[in-house]
């Protein structure tokens, strides 16, 4: 299985071709629409998906709304054509990190962390063409016959050569090559999508600047050094963040396409989910790296969804000063009118912990009013009255 | 750093050439106390999970679709046959349409964690968790909401089987006979299997039956009758007449 993943690390390929102009977008491949797997490996490859992809139409984390399903499919195939897009089912998946997965059948996911984190039509194409990449350039099947004939070259090595340790650490090295390369590749193809779409292609680097960032705020909000590279490791499967953005900046810039990024429709398809998707980040316990994500997505202006995010990123971290500022974004989501019951218990526990009892139980009260049957009520009660 | 990949480089390498040997354990656990009368309880059979492919030189699974399809067919006849012999109703699960299918799902990842906790944790003696060491206890279970899985209304047992096959490829034969002489032990051929029966009423595990080097080649017929003989051995509540010794933990 493919992934487009916040860790990476470098490539050492060749960057793509610098001369194109904005009429001169190398043509896409032929492409065979309900394609069949050929060969004993690439039929086993098709199998062994099609086994994942049972227990993944089941699992109970694939969010099943219509309406988000039928958004991110209609930007897939917006992306690379309708021709294209018929033979990949889409799952979206709860889970809180920045990742998008695509196996050898064509089945693709797309994680909740990920849609939070973009902010338009086209950066969200970019990341799904990427994935299509893997799909329409085969590379399960590469990828698999890649580490098969370099295990076997290691285990004859292991046998026949005295000390193999050099040809064996090099083999192994050539496994994370081989797929920061394939990664690359499908960069590539990802861009070319773009640029025939009526996206712009400039939303690829724009995507992994701001990963680079987050990592930077996360690491920070550790106390680590931010540590952006441009070579990746040893062991990396993915080239580095700033490798990334670099080729894909120089790729979109020889392209120079327009095109509407449709960052409000992007907004307005996210809303229904934002509270959720923001719920869940706030839970991952870095609060440098969530703080970046609202401070991003806030770029607009903060709403209510987001105010109330960061008050609950801040009562959770709970330094006394963190405390002030969460009753504060509580208050401030309050006042703008619109903010969910859970805004006022956000603000009385602050409140409470900050040692202001009385405030804290007129909120906590308006909480228990507004919203009587829920669960935590006995013990918002029970708090209140003492 | 340069230990490091050392390290790795040996794990990858042991891994690769040392299979462990799976001897000195037990294959069959009967819930103690637990009989299953001829005749008395209804069976459901759920979608045996198979796996068959080849094993590459180094080790690796090759999957393969034909052979996996092969064996699909040969396994289900050789269970349909089989249901004859086994003195009780057995049925094939029929998902209900309208159903939530991710409980099933669930239902049957967990299935697949408890039996490999029973094989690592109760069929090696040596093994045994420190709540699971009494002689003749074998206490495992899905819980009881298994009973409510849809399409299982009427049914007293779900009948689990898993198999899976990697048949040692040409190269993967010459390196052991190379690596024989270089006195490195390699194996050729992974053949494994398991199958378990649930109470469906209080989501107890009452029967598990695991082989890690089972017989019989599931891509023939003959062989696949072979592979669920051994499968369902000691199953109980069999009639009597089948020649079946019963080992029950201790």
């Amino acid at each position: 299985m493919r992934r487009w993943g916040i860790a990476a690390a470098l490539a050492c390929v060749a960057v793509p071709a610098q001369g194109w102009a904005a009429d001169k977008v190398p043509p896409l491949p032929p492409y065979v629409a309900a394609y069949q797997p050929t060969n004993v490996d690439e039929r086993g490859a098709w199998m062994m998906a099609d086994e994942e992809e049972r227990h993944l139409r089941d699992a109970a984390d694939v969010i099943r709304d219509p309406a988000l399903n039928a958004y991110v499919r209609g930007v897939l195939c917006r992306t690379v054509g309708e021709d294209r897009c018929n033979a990949v089912r889409l799952y979206i998946l709860r889970v809180p990190a920045f990742n998008a997965t695509m196996s050898a059948n064509g089945t693709m996911t797309i994680w909740s962390g990920a849609l939070l984190r973009l902010r338009s039509e086209a950066e969200l194409g970019a990341v799904l063409g990427h994935e299509f990449g893997h799909f329409e350039l085969r590379h399960t099947l590469s990828g698999f016959r890649n580490r098969r004939s370099g295990t076997d070259l290691m285990a004859w090595a292991s046998i026949l050569i005295a000390n193999s340790s050099a040809l064996q650490m090099s083999t192994i090295g050539g496994f994370y090559a081989f797929d920061r390369a394939q990664e690359t590749s499908a960069d590539m193809i990802g861009v070319r999508y773009l640029a025939t779409s009526r996206y712009p292609s400039a939303a690829a680097a724009d995507v992994w600047e701001r990963i680079m960032g987050e990592a930077d705020a996360t690491a920070i909000g550790r106390h680590r050094k931010a540590n952006q590279r441009y070579a990746a490791g040893f062991f990396a499967t993915h080239p580095t963040s700033l490798a990334r953005a670099t080729y894909l900046r120089d790729a979109a810039q020889a392209i120079a396409d327009g095109g509407s990024a449709e960052g409000n429709a992007y907004r307005a398809a996210l809303a229904p989910w934002l509270p959720t998707f923001l719920a869940d980040q706030v839970k991952l316990n870095d609060f440098g790296g969530s703080e970046f994500v609202l401070a991003q997505l806030a770029a607009d202006g903060w709403t209510t969804p987001l105010l109330f995010a960061r008050g609950e990123l801040y009562r959770e971290r709970g330094n006394p000063r963190d405390l002030v500022a969460a009753a504060g974004f509580y208050q401030q989501a309050i006042d703008r009118g619109d903010a969910p019951a859970e805004a006022y218990r956000g603000l009385g526990l602050a409140l409470l912990r900050g040692q202001q009892a009385g405030p804290a139980g007129i909120a906590l009260r308006e909480y228990l009013r507004r919203k009587p049957d829920a669960a935590d009520a006995p013990l918002i009660t029970t708090l209140v009255a003492s | 750093m340069r230990r490091l990949v050392c390290a790795v480089i040996a794990a990858v390498v042991s891994a690769m050439l040392v299979a462990v040997p799976v001897q000195a354990q037990e294959k069959t656990g009967v819930k103690p106390g637990f009989e299953l009368r001829p005749g008395t309880a209804r069976i459901v059979l759920l979608r045996p999970s198979i796996k068959v492919g080849a094993q590459s030189t180094a080790g690796m699974f090759e999957p393969n679709a034909d052979w996996t399809a092969q064996a699909r067919e040969n396994i289900d006849a050789a269970l349909a046959q089989a249901q004859n012999s086994l003195g009780n109703t057995v049925t094939d699960y029929v998902e209900p349409v309208n159903a939530d299918p991710a409980i099933l799902s669930e239902y049957q990842a967990l299935f697949d964690a408890v039996a490999q906790s029973v094989i690592e944790y109760q069929f090696f003696p040596g093994n045994r968790l420190p709540t699971k060491k009494r002689d003749g206890q074998f206490e495992w279970g899905l819980g009881g909401d298994v009973a409510k899985l849809p399409g299982l209304a009427g049914a007293d047992y779900a009948l689990f089987v898993t198999t899976e096959d990697h048949f040692g490829s040409t190269g993967r034969k010459v390196l052991q006979i190379f690596a024989a002489l270089a006195r490195v032990p390699v194996t050729a051929g992974v053949h494994k299997g398991f199958a378990g029966l649930v109470d469906l009423r209080t989501g107890e595990l009452v029967w598990l039956n695991a082989d890690m080097q089972m017989g019989g080649d599931v891509r023939e017929s003959d062989g696949a009758q072979k592979r669920v003989r051994q499968l369902l051995e000691g199953f109980p509540g069999k009639p009597a007449a089948a020649p079946v010794t019963v080992a029950s933990a201790h």
